[in-house]
């Protein structure tokens, strides 16, 4: 796991959870920008899957694979599942799913960085 | 009296309005006690084999719960109550448990400590969950989207 990757992992993950709040405070539904957002945080995932994955098998860092792994696979379905939402729920309602959605892979974020460290 | 809006006996679906936001923290509360007790059952169960199913079984209520909650109509609000109220004495129970005897838990579940390693929210969210079932156990109340038709 590299440190700067998962700082703008969480950096993205925050700004899309002001920017969704700033729409539920408007009353707004979520924008197609917004998933623009959510799919640069995942795109940031999926590279920090691939860098975990090299680090795994090229270093002997001890780490909870199974764990880890589990960790990550469930930050990557978090969005998804708020995607699909905002394309169902047209109100402000899909801004609040997005919002919680964003916090909750910026806090699994953190548990990965607890997790990969943990071991170290 | 003559309002605009005829108050109703029928109970509003518990899934809209706000109960959008507590189908979603609900979601996500079940998706890591699923994938937290996937991980223990299948790896670790002989470390700690109470606290390991208790977390599976609490996993399983708030998947029901989500569920239940998102359909949030007739037969689903029965399965809402169940659930919410089975959560809520699940944390008062095993919390306070977890707390007279820390030896009994090797290893946390989702209610030790009364929820403390998920920030306290599974204590909070069933009696959020019961207020909300309790609000929209009758629709057309003011302040609802129920009420614009």
């Amino acid at each position: 796991m590299v440190l700067p990757l998962l700082l703008l992992a969480v950096v993205l993950c925050a700004a899309l959870a002001g920017w969704a709040l700033w729409f539920v405070v408007r009353d707004r539904a979520v924008i197609l920008k917004q998933l623009f957002g959510a799919a640069a945080v995942e795109a940031v995932l999926v590279v920090q899957a691939v860098v975990a994955g090299v680090l795994q098998a090229t270093t002997d860092h001890p780490v909870d694979g199974p764990l880890f792994w589990g960790y990550l696979v469930t930050a990557a379905i978090v969005l998804p599942i708020a995607a699909v939402w905002a394309f169902a729920e047209r109100t402000k309602w899909s801004s609040v799913v997005l919002f919680v959605a964003a916090v909750t892979v910026a806090f699994l974020e953190w548990r990965l960085w607890q997790i990969w460290g943990a071991a170290a | 009296m003559s309002g605009t809006s005829e108050p109703t006996t029928t109970p509003r679906p518990t899934g809209s309005g706000f109960g959008r936001l507590l189908v979603a923290v609900y979601g996500v509360l079940a998706l890591a006690a699923v994938a937290r007790s996937a991980y223990q059952l299948v790896l670790k169960l002989d470390e700690a084999p109470l606290a390991y199913w208790l977390s599976a079984f609490a996993a399983t209520v708030y998947v029901v719960a989500t569920v239940a909650l998102a359909r949030g109509t007739g037969a689903w609000r029965t399965v809402a109550w169940c659930a919410v109220v089975t959560e809520a004495l699940g944390v008062l129970v095993v919390g306070t448990d977890s707390v007279l005897q820390p030896e009994a838990y090797p290893d946390a579940t989702v209610w030790s400590v009364y929820g403390q390693g998920y920030g306290f929210v599974p204590l909070v969210l069933p009696f959020v969950g019961i207020w909300w079932l309790w609000r929209t156990r009758s629709g057309g109340e003011p302040g609802t989207e129920s009420e614009a038709s």
